[in-house]
């Protein structure tokens, strides 16, 4: 680890000019229209109100990100909209459809469950070794189908990394808002190991998943089905498994990160992200530590939300391969030793440019994927208002 | 030896024996059958033993000797299981036969005892250092008596008397055999058939074992025990464990 004295403590950079801001953010608001307010997109009174807000906001945290140099707070505000938003609209269009949240076994089989992207590391083995999808969904024949969903999701993980879980997971932003709620942590001590939980998660339910020939993690140990759609429970199994999903949505998403300020189901459980966190190695994108100028203070490993620093990683001067991008550590070092960084180029080589692309790609995706989520959310309470 | 106490057991039953019969040709058919539904059905068995087998085997030693090693001892519990499984297939009469209840009650008795079993493992195995540590060879020593053959034996044992349907398809073939001596024969010749699928697991000697790994494994064996566990005492209690 560099101790070094004499290398300077930089002074917060400048706010940027309220002109340039807005020149930066001007593909932002282009991207936001087009998503929003493209032929055959919002329609009816409320969903246009619902877009043209989202546009409105989604573009508003980006000029405040440009304008202040800050991803991490402006980011939280559009996650944690996004987790609180999701259940509104997406309980509301299933009761509307089925009546119920409950998801009955005869309409699993007909494949008419919504496309998750967490099953998707749970359908590779059974796909490989018996060309059957385990997933219970249509594959191709709409624009939400596996196919199209699991290629789309490929395309952006190649670019985001493990970006994907602080800006395109509609699931995170619960515990997120959760987390923000204390001013300081109940419990500051975390066993290390915990990290490991989701790869456990990831392993034993891949494997499962081969065993029973269905997604073992969406039947038995999904924490969001408690806020989204459940198992219809006809018999006790289906008791047994609701009970579940509740145990751990309390647990997991509310108790432990109000405790803890840490999103515990993301960095104890989620296996998804553990499978996305093999991306990370792919990515271009990533954060680093500018060992010249890092003072071991620990603020970036303090305010990480997901564990990914470590005393063995800062001394490196790299995150963990489970850095979700959020941007916390960067805006919390004093010294502006931790930067965000394109592979293949030097640590300290332009930070604020390697920001700039990744925020380009990563708020792109969140308009696209949040945003319609976002929009929805505040239609269907537009609709019950107006 | 073997081939005669087979033709044996084959004459002994059916009258074979003379010259225009060809009993040799007839068990061949039989045995070539279980060893093509072996073969067939490896996918299935690995599916079936995968959550059991693969977190277990991260938990042993790096290399592929140790892997091998455990491969052996947990397919040869496995086949003891067809064995025993063959000798009531054929007793019996089709195992598939029995009424559902008592069907069921086997079934969760076998999937709470694996559920133990497995928590006993992963509970049991702790991490060894390798070849980084400074004092790799004592540590070695020590690990040589931590290293069980109960184990893998025990978990061998009972995903070999777990009824998964390829199983339960030789199950009611062996049953329809004239003695148990070809029952067993029939289960031998599908376990060497379906034995040829855990061969590459041997290369997960390759992988690298430290403390994530083995925490890893350990974790995923407890998660996969509290499934078995659950499932077993479904059963047990006499509940459905399916129609919704």
């Amino acid at each position: 680890m560099a101790t070094n004295a004499c290398v300077p403590r930089l002074a917060r950079p400048e706010p940027r000019s309220i002109g340039w801001s807005l020149l930066l953010t001007l593909p932002i608001l282009v991207w936001s229209l087009l998503m929003f307010f493209h032929p055959g997109g919002a329609t009816g009174r409320q969903s246009q109100i619902a877009a043209g807000l989202t546009a409105l906001f989604m573009t508003a945290l980006f000029f405040m990100m440009m304008r202040t140099g800050s991803t991490y707070r402006w980011r939280r505000w559009f996650f944690v909209s996004l987790g609180l938003l999701f259940p509104v609209g997406f309980i509301y269009n299933i009761v509307l459809a089925r009546g119920t949240m409950g998801i009955p076994m005869e309409e699993m089989i007909a494949g008419r469950t919504p496309f998750c992207f967490i099953p998707i590391p749970l359908l590779i083995l059974p796909a490989a070794l018996t060309r059957t999808l385990v997933f219970p969904g249509t594959i191709a024949d709409t624009q939400h189908g596996i196919a199209a969903m699991v290629g789309l999701w490929l395309a952006l993980t190649l670019v985001l990394g493990r970006g994907w879980c602080s800006y395109a997971c509609f699931f995170g932003g619960i515990e997120e808002g959760v987390a923000a709620i204390p001013a300081r942590p109940r419990i500051r001590k975390i066993d290390p190991r915990w990290r490991y939980g989701p790869w456990a998660v990831l392993l034993a339910m891949v494997l499962l998943s081969l065993a029973l020939f269905e997604p073992a993690y969406c039947m038995w140990l999904c924490p969001f089905k408690a806020v989204s759609e459940y198992v219809a429970a006809r018999n006790t199994i289906g008791l047994v498994q609701n009970g579940i999903f509740i145990l751990l949505f309390a647990g997991l998403v509310i108790a432990l990160p109000f405790l803890t300020k840490k999103r515990t189901q993301c960095s104890f459980f989620c296996p998804f992200g553990a499978f996305q966190s093999i991306f990370n190695k792919i990515s271009v994108f990533e954060v680093k530590i500018d060992k010249e100028r890092c003072k071991p203070c620990q603020v970036c490993q303090n305010v990480c939300p997901n564990l990914s620093l470590s005393k063995e990683s800062i001394a490196h001067g790299e995150v963990l391969m489970s850095c979700m991008k959020c941007g916390a550590c960067v805006d919390a070092c004093p010294r502006q030793a931790v930067v965000w960084h394109i592979k293949g180029t030097e640590v300290a080589w332009k930070p604020e440019r390697a920001r700039l692309m990744f925020l380009y790609a990563a708020w792109a995706v969140a308009i696209m994927f949040g945003g319609s989520i976002i929009a929805q959310g505040i239609a269907t309470i537009l609709h019950f208002i107006l | 030896m073997a081939r005669r106490l087979v033709i044996a057991c084959y004459r002994s039953q059916t009258g074979a024996g003379k010259d225009d019969d060809d009993p040799r040709m007839a068990l061949s058919a039989h045995f070539g059958e279980a060893l093509a539904l072996g073969l067939a059905s490896g996918p299935a068995c690995i599916a079936a033993c995968g959550p059991v087998l693969v977190p277990s085997l991260l938990t042993e030693r790096a290399g592929l000797r140790p892997n091998a090693r455990y491969l052996s001892v947990f397919l040869s519990a496995r086949l003891l299981g067809y064995m025993l499984f063959a000798v009531a297939a054929w007793e019996l009469g089709a195992l598939v036969s029995l009424p559902p209840g008592p069907r069921v009650l086997l079934m969760g008795a076998v999937n709470v005892l694996l559920a133990g079993v497995l928590l006993w493992y992963a509970w049991s195995a702790k991490y060894i250092c390798g070849a980084s540590c400074a004092s790799s060879k004592l540590v070695k020593i020590g690990e040589k008596k931590n290293r069980r053959a109960a184990g893998p034996a025990a978990l061998g044992l009972l995903t070999g008397l777990s009824l998964c349907p390829p199983f339960v398809a030789a199950g009611v073939r062996a049953a329809e055999l004239g003695s148990v001596a070809q029952a067993l024969l029939f289960f031998f010749f599908f376990f060497m058939g379906t034995s040829v699928w855990f061969m590459p697991f041997i290369s997960m000697g390759c992988i690298a074992r430290n403390e994530a790994v083995i925490t890893v494994a350990r974790m995923a064996m407890a998660l996969i025990a509290l499934y078995y566990i659950s499932l077993g005492i479904a059963m047990l209690i006499g509940r459905k464990t399916y129609g919704y």
